[in-house]
């Protein structure tokens, strides 16, 4: 496990060639952003399945567009997460998921969010396992729930932890009982950020959610960008990186990447598309043409978005004092314009 | 003085409201003012931001994304929708709210969904039927079982039928104040179960259905304390799976009050999202609001 002194030279490179290089069949990967709203590398995932990999085992929090576009084609094998949705709001489960599961397709392992947030933690500082107050009494750590030993998965793949957890009283303080986690080790990380510098440093606007624990857990990151920037504009500004180039192994520029996930700054979500992605996942039919439609039908990223349209994106275009888009229809009427946020016009911060 | 101040803080008339309005001011009223409140999508958000603009403003929101004290202006459809981020105090990432925030002590109020609940408030998220051949398998637990059980103070938001009010649950993904045992198939109280933990006196204190609210008792189990109008003990009776106390029910949920209505449906959720229509104002309060 030891990644001292391998300094890593980050190439720019294509879609086409980063999915090709670093990602193959069977391989363990995690996505950055969160559920299907925020920074999702969509781009990789589409190019993914256009390239037909299988057979994999995601390690992620919970589901995104991406594991749902995989999911679609029946990409993945086995799921270590802790939230089988996708869309929240917009497409709470991922339908299709579930009857791949219920269809024996597919092997799901449950966690809980915070403790797979202290996996990659324990994975991205090199420590073997995390102390976690993981609920005692959940059923999350009832030994009959452990998917991957019952799969015969355990002990195998040296990423693979040979237990799920293990219940231990704390030896230091005597405060209770606590659940040793392992860490979360991955084969490749992918994320998708706003700005990359041609030698790899990345950074984001908004939340971080886990990006930066999942690129460290990993022996393989993909930096997918809006913008690919000189190296020398990011330094003038470094406390606002969040990924130290020496971590990174491929730069993928692809404006629109993140689509139909937000990037802060950047562009909104689309909510109305999500939603008609979840009505598609209800049939398998339906689900097959949608893939067909904007994964398999599109020659190149750039098509899918011509696809999309120049007035969805017009209206998706983030604002940028907000960071967020106000013109874009989410709920059965539209955003009112405000000056002030009411809970701060009432009693301040 | 501002439109809000003019507006009564009087209670709605039947017909004037709907029942995700009632439960979302409902949330509301469990935050209290110098709560820290860690919540998840959908009404539990609503009802805490509804909360902030009217009697918690000091309280301070955790959106599980990393969000510390997000100030909307505009409703989030996640918890990470840079929405709930604007004009917050820090953004990080889940180190900094399941660890910094939650494990650390910091959550005085957690508010949640569920699927189903047992009767000393444990969870089930996950799946409904044999775990490995579900009849229905859910999302899984996301936040909820650290949220359930690290916060303080815990509520959640469950639809009431007689199959999600449960003697016990199929799969307990957040256990409540009794842990049931895998080993010895029996229940445990959560205060032995967790002895020298510092969470060992943590977990649920209230549930908000579409019938009612519910409270729990010294011995860790539920109990009807209030009944929605047009609902009967009898009815919510024979949508509970077990025998229901209903020996401390102080009467009916008290409607919102016409103040609570103008904030959730002008600044909470203006867009419609969350809430399925939007009922007209009666003429003597629509009167104000057009000055």
């Amino acid at each position: 496990m030891l990644k001292r002194g391998a300094t890593k030279k980050a190439r720019v490179m294509s879609l086409e060639e980063a999915v090709k290089t670093f990602i193959k069949d069977g391989c363990m990967i995690g996505f950055g952003g969160f559920t299907g709203f925020n920074r999702n590398p969509t781009a990789v995932a589409w190019e993914m399945v256009r390239q037909g990999v299988k057979d994999l085992h995601v390690m992620d929090r919970h589901g995104s567009v991406c594991t749902w576009m995989l999911n679609a084609v029946g990409a993945i094998k086995i799921y270590e997460t802790d939230w089988m949705g996708w869309g929240e709001m917009a497409g709470k489960l991922d339908v299709n998921l579930e009857r791949n599961y219920k269809a024996g397709k597919m092997i799901l392992e449950d966690y809980s969010h915070g403790a797979m947030a202290m996996r990659f933690l324990a994975g991205a500082i090199g420590a073997p396992f995390i102390p976690y107050y993981a609920p005692l009494g959940s059923d999350l750590y009832n030994p009959k729930y452990d998917a991957l030993g019952r799969a015969g998965l355990r002990g195998k793949n040296p990423k693979i932890p040979k237990l799920k957890f293990q219940e231990m009283a704390d030896p230091f303080f005597g405060a209770g009982n606590v659940m040793l986690l392992p860490a979360a080790r991955l084969d490749v990380a992918v994320i998708h950020v706003a700005q990359c510098g041609e030698k790899g440093t990345a950074r984001w606007r908004g939340i971080g959610t886990i990006d930066k624990e999942i690129c460290f857990a990993a022996d393989k990151v993909i930096v997918v960008c809006e913008e690919l920037v000189p190296e020398a504009e990011l330094r003038k500004n470094p406390e606002n990186n969040q990924i130290p180039y020496f971590v990174v192994d491929a730069i993928v520029e692809c404006p629109w990447g993140g689509y139909p996930s937000s990037v802060p700054f950047y562009y909104d979500y689309d909510a109305p598309f999500m939603r008609v992605m979840d009505v598609a996942s209800r049939n398998t039919e339906d689900l097959k043409k949608w893939v067909d439609d904007w994964v398999r039908g599109p020659k190149t990223w750039e098509e899918v978005m011509t696809k999309v349209g120049a007035k969805r994106l017009l209206d998706l275009k983030a604002d940028s004092v907000t960071g967020y888009s106000t013109r874009i229809m989410r709920g059965k009427k539209p955003a009112p314009r405000m000056k002030m946020p009411l809970s701060v016009a009432r009693s301040g911060y | 003085m501002a439109l809000i101040d003019k507006i009564p803080d009087e209670p709605a008339k039947s017909g004037e409201f709907i029942l995700p309005e009632l439960m979302a001011i409902q949330i509301a009223h469990q935050v209290r003012n110098d709560d820290i409140v860690f919540a998840g999508t959908g009404l539990p958000m609503v009802g805490i931001m509804t909360a902030n603009m009217l009697n918690a403003p000091n309280a301070l929101l955790i959106y599980e994304a990393g969000i510390c004290d997000g100030k909307t202006m505009h409703v989030p459809m996640s918890v990470c929708d840079q929405r709930a981020a604007n004009m917050s105090s820090s953004l990080g990432g889940l180190v900094d709210t399941f660890g910094f925030f939650l494990q650390q002590g910091f959550v005085s109020l957690g508010f949640l969904g569920g699927a189903a609940i047992d009767k000393y408030g444990g969870v089930n998220v996950t799946s409904i039927g044999d775990y490995w051949s579900p009849a229905h398998r859910f999302t899984g637990s996301g936040g909820n079982s650290d949220i359930g059980t690290l916060s303080k103070r815990v509520a959640y938001i469950i639809l009431q039928e007689k199959r999600r009010f449960l003697e016990r649950n199929e799969y307990t993904t957040t256990p409540g104040w009794w842990c049931w045992d895998f080993k010895k198939n029996e229940w445990r109280p959560k205060k032995e179960v967790w002895k020298g933990t510092p969470y060992a006196d943590s977990g649920p204190v209230a549930v908000v259905t579409n019938m009612g609210v519910y409270k729990f008792d010294d011995k860790g189990e539920i109990f009807l304390e209030t009944f929605h109008p047009g609902v009967t003990v009898e009815q919510i009776k024979e949508n509970c799976g077990f025998d229901l106390n209903v020996k401390n029910v102080k009467g009916e949920t008290k409607p919102p009050t016409y103040r609570e209505l103008f904030v959730l449906r002008e600044f909470v959720d203006a867009e419609l999202i969350f809430l399925p229509q939007k009922v007209e104002y009666p003429a003597s309060i629509q009167k104000i609001i057009n000055g």
